[in-house]
């Protein structure tokens, strides 16, 4: 084989890898990403109902309620609406009312959000960067946090 | 006083690399004198690092570092592991480790002497980089403005012994690839020979080894402390370790095939200019604080502002360089159609492009929300579902490549192969049949066991077995295939036939976990040291008589009100058992049990590329 028939080979092996990966990687993100809205985003939006999306936000203060052991209800909110989450499973450590959260999963009807996932952040003074800039705008800001 | 002293031989030290990187062109120095002072600038930046552990030993207080994040009732270990477990103690431990490779690079006989020179030159730039950035952004040793008596303590999550050994680890590796980095680019300045390769070669792999033990200890750890049951997320910043590590596995295996190739040559240097690249942008991506996960630990714009900078001048000066200075010509590729150079080129586009769906994912999030101002997640099935379909072809040509000779087009044994990947093939189909059929389940099975049982005929039917050191170098790339094919047993296992079962217990309660009797005895609280225990206590198979006892639990850290869960796991060989403890409402606790199979065929693989890594250093 001539050496440039090997590199035109070796170009085009590239270029179909290449090809297939920017096929998968088209394929997946539109069905593997998810949007991020706060409560008073979601507000504004028509709601889809079993889409994924995650909400952040605040777990409202008095809001949490435990259904059971291991079912639970609490709302998330920015201060200008709120939204009403159920989920079932095992809270992370850091989960407690007045703190950060991020919730995902998706609507079963236009006023339950069904949580397949909380996330809640590492301590204290820690704030996703994304709610942060949210609760600044909304005012919501408190001094103490970093 | 500790204190002080750090800072004025980090200081001193970044002193010197200046004196170092611009005397090259004033004064001439004798060889000897330039590795003495490279030497002592390396001590002083240790001296400066072990002062400020010092600081954290004795709980200095006076120290602000120390201050922010230990607490005088921690154990000694946590004292210790706490002078990394911030961000300006990680960045001085970043330095220090730079600092170690230069000493050590310094050492290196069988190279030209002003090769070895001008790499260390480069060496000393990035220490004044990484040093002007300590000092002016990052300093761990600020006094602090007023007198206290105890600190605010280390984020209990962190205090875990597999955590206090991992960023070490993990920054060895990182910054391993500076050397190599620096190796290339005095390559490319010089030109002078291939002997920089086989120095490059063996910093790359140590460098490799390092991130390998770095990043595994990391996912064992989130494995059995974060007790979300698995072992692997794609968070931010486990992707960001993954990136450096697959091009650095690129890297090796292209130091493998070099035989005087020019353009083989010129990949290798862009692969080393991309692994430190990749390094600094991880660094960069999780202390800038635009991603969030448990290791940004605070977000200062002006630190990721500087990080970038370094960034783009480490990337801009390697890839300049790379454009304009071409290797030396010399042979060119000559690809035989189906051989093993051809198998590796082939595997190394797969494993870049891997690398760059990786990179994508993680940033795409950043480019959105800075073109279109929406926020999005882009989550683990995204990442499943690009790269591992990327990297299955990467996993055949492995399987396949024992047959594949280096210059020939002839395939060896090819009958033994085909015999017995089709006995295999057909076990395991079987196999699947009887437990649930799983399409990903089936193709993981068969390339982890296709690539096994590739690498053990090639050791037997290609060399005598002997028992010497020189018998494991020569079988040793197949014995890391192995590892390899282990693990992948293990992670398709233990991703795909996980079980999980909940329940709703009082204390007192039996109840069926894999068909064994499991007894929930009791909830039980303690104190230790520095926090409160809470314990649900479990009795596994009450049938037998030697029955295993499993504590699921939380801790509670008062100092930092934070509490942490700890998972319960009896670790068996085929499986292992994961008790999480979760709420409870009228004395009733929710508990979920997942059966997790084959999870030590994760560790058993990641241990067995480690231990291949290191035979490969010893050899020449």
């Amino acid at each position: 084989m001539s050496l440039r028939f090997q590199r035109l080979l070796l170009i085009l092996l590239t270029l179909v890898i290449i090809l297939s990966a920017v096929l998968l990687i088209l394929y997946n993100t539109r069905e593997n990403v998810s949007y991020f809205y706060t409560p008073s985003e979601i507000d504004e939006l028509e709601i889809v109902i079993n889409k994924t999306i995650r909400i952040g936000g605040f777990v409202e203060n008095d809001s949490f309620n435990k259904i059971s052991s291991s079912s639970f209800k609490f709302n998330i909110t920015d201060e200008k609406a709120s939204i009403l989450v159920t989920f079932s499973g095992i809270l992370p450590d850091l989960f407690r009312e007045g703190q950060g959260a991020v919730i995902e999963g998706a609507f079963v009807d236009n006023d339950i959000f069904k949580a397949t996932n909380v996330f809640a952040k590492h301590d204290e003074n820690y704030m996703p960067a994304s709610i942060k800039k949210d609760l600044k705008d909304t005012g919501y800001w408190n001094k103490k946090y970093k | 006083m500790s204190s002080l002293v750090g800072f004025l031989s980090l200081v001193f030290a970044i002193g010197i690399n200046f004196y170092l990187f611009f005397s090259r062109y004033i004064f001439k120095f004798q060889k000897q004198k330039f590795n003495l002072f490279i030497r002592f600038s390396s001590l002083l930046t240790l001296l400066s690092f072990f002062s400020l552990m010092y600081a954290y030993v004795v709980s200095d207080f006076s120290n602000y570092n120390v201050f922010q994040n230990s607490h005088s009732n921690k154990p000694l270990i946590y004292k210790i592991s706490g002078t990394w477990g911030n961000h300006e103690g990680s960045m001085l431990l970043w330095l220090s480790i730079l600092s170690v490779f230069s000493f050590f690079f310094s050492f290196t006989k069988n190279i030209d002497e002003s090769f070895k020179r001008l790499t260390l030159i480069i060496q000393s730039l990035l220490h004044i980089l990484f040093g002007l950035f300590i000092v002016f952004t990052s300093n761990p040793f600020l006094v602090n403005s007023i007198l206290v008596n105890e600190g605010l303590g280390l984020n209990p999550i962190l205090q875990d012994p597999g955590l206090a050994v991992h960023p070490p680890i993990l920054y060895g590796g990182y910054v391993g690839y500076s050397i190599v980095f620096s190796i290339a680019i005095a390559g490319l300045f010089q030109n002078s020979d291939d002997e920089w390769l086989y120095v490059a070669k063996k910093w790359s792999l140590i460098s490799w080894t390092l991130l390998t033990g770095g990043i595994a200890l990391g996912s064992y750890w989130a494995y059995y402390e974060l007790g979300w049951g698995g072992w692997w997320f794609w968070d931010p910043v486990e992707n960001i370790s993954l990136m450096p590590w697959i091009a650095g596995l690129a890297l090796v295996h292209s130091l493998m095939m070099v035989r005087g190739e020019q353009a083989i040559k010129k990949w290798i240097v862009f692969l080393s200019i991309l692994c430190f690249s990749l390094s600094v942008f991880g660094t960069f991506l999780v202390r800038s604080g635009i991603l969030t996960s448990v290791h940004s630990f605070a977000a200062d714009a002006s630190r990721g502002i500087f990080i970038l900078l370094i960034f783009f001048i480490v990337t801009g000066f390697g890839f300049l360089v790379f454009l304009i200075k071409e290797p030396k010509k010399s042979n060119a590729l000559n690809l035989l159609f189906i051989n093993k150079v051809s198998a590796l080129v082939i595997n190394n586009i797969l494993m870049i492009i891997a690398t760059l769906t990786i990179l994508l994912g993680t940033i795409y999030p950043i480019i959105i929300e800075v073109l279109y101002n929406k926020r999005i997640s882009v989550g683990g099935p995204y990442f499943n579902a690009t790269v591992i379909p990327i990297m299955i072809p990467g996993f055949l040509l492995m399987s396949i490549a024992p047959i594949l000779s280096w210059q020939t087009n002839k395939m060896q044994n090819s009958k033994k192969y085909v015999l017995g990947f089709i006995i295999l093939s057909i076990l395991v189909l079987i196999q699947s049949y009887f437990l649930d059929f799983n399409t990903w389940g089936l193709v993981g099975l068969l390339l982890g066991f296709w690539i096994i049982l590739a690498s053990i005929i090639a050791i037997f039917s290609s060399y005598k077995v002997k028992f010497n050191i020189k018998f494991f170098q020569i079988i040793n790339p197949h014995i890391a295939h192995i590892g390899v094919g282990i693990a992948i047993v293990g992670i398709t296992c233990s991703s795909v036939f996980q079980n999980e079962l909940d329940f709703n217990l009082n204390e007192g309660d039996k109840f069926d976990v894999n068909g064994k009797t499991v007894l929930f005895q009791e909830i039980e609280t303690t104190n230790q040291i520095n926090y409160q225990a809470l314990r649900g206590k479990f009795l596994f198979d009450i049938e037998k008589n030697q029955s295993k006892k499993i504590e699921a639990g939380k801790n509670y850290y008062p100092v930092s009100k934070i509490i942490t869960s700890e998972a319960g796991i009896l670790h068996q060989w085929n499986k292992d058992i994961y008790f999480i403890l979760g709420d409870q409402k009228n004395n009733e606790w929710f508990v979920k049990v997942l059966i997790n199979p084959f999870v030590s065929f994760i560790w058993l693989g990641v241990i067995i590329m480690m231990y291949s890594g290191i035979i490969a250093v010893t050899r020449r």
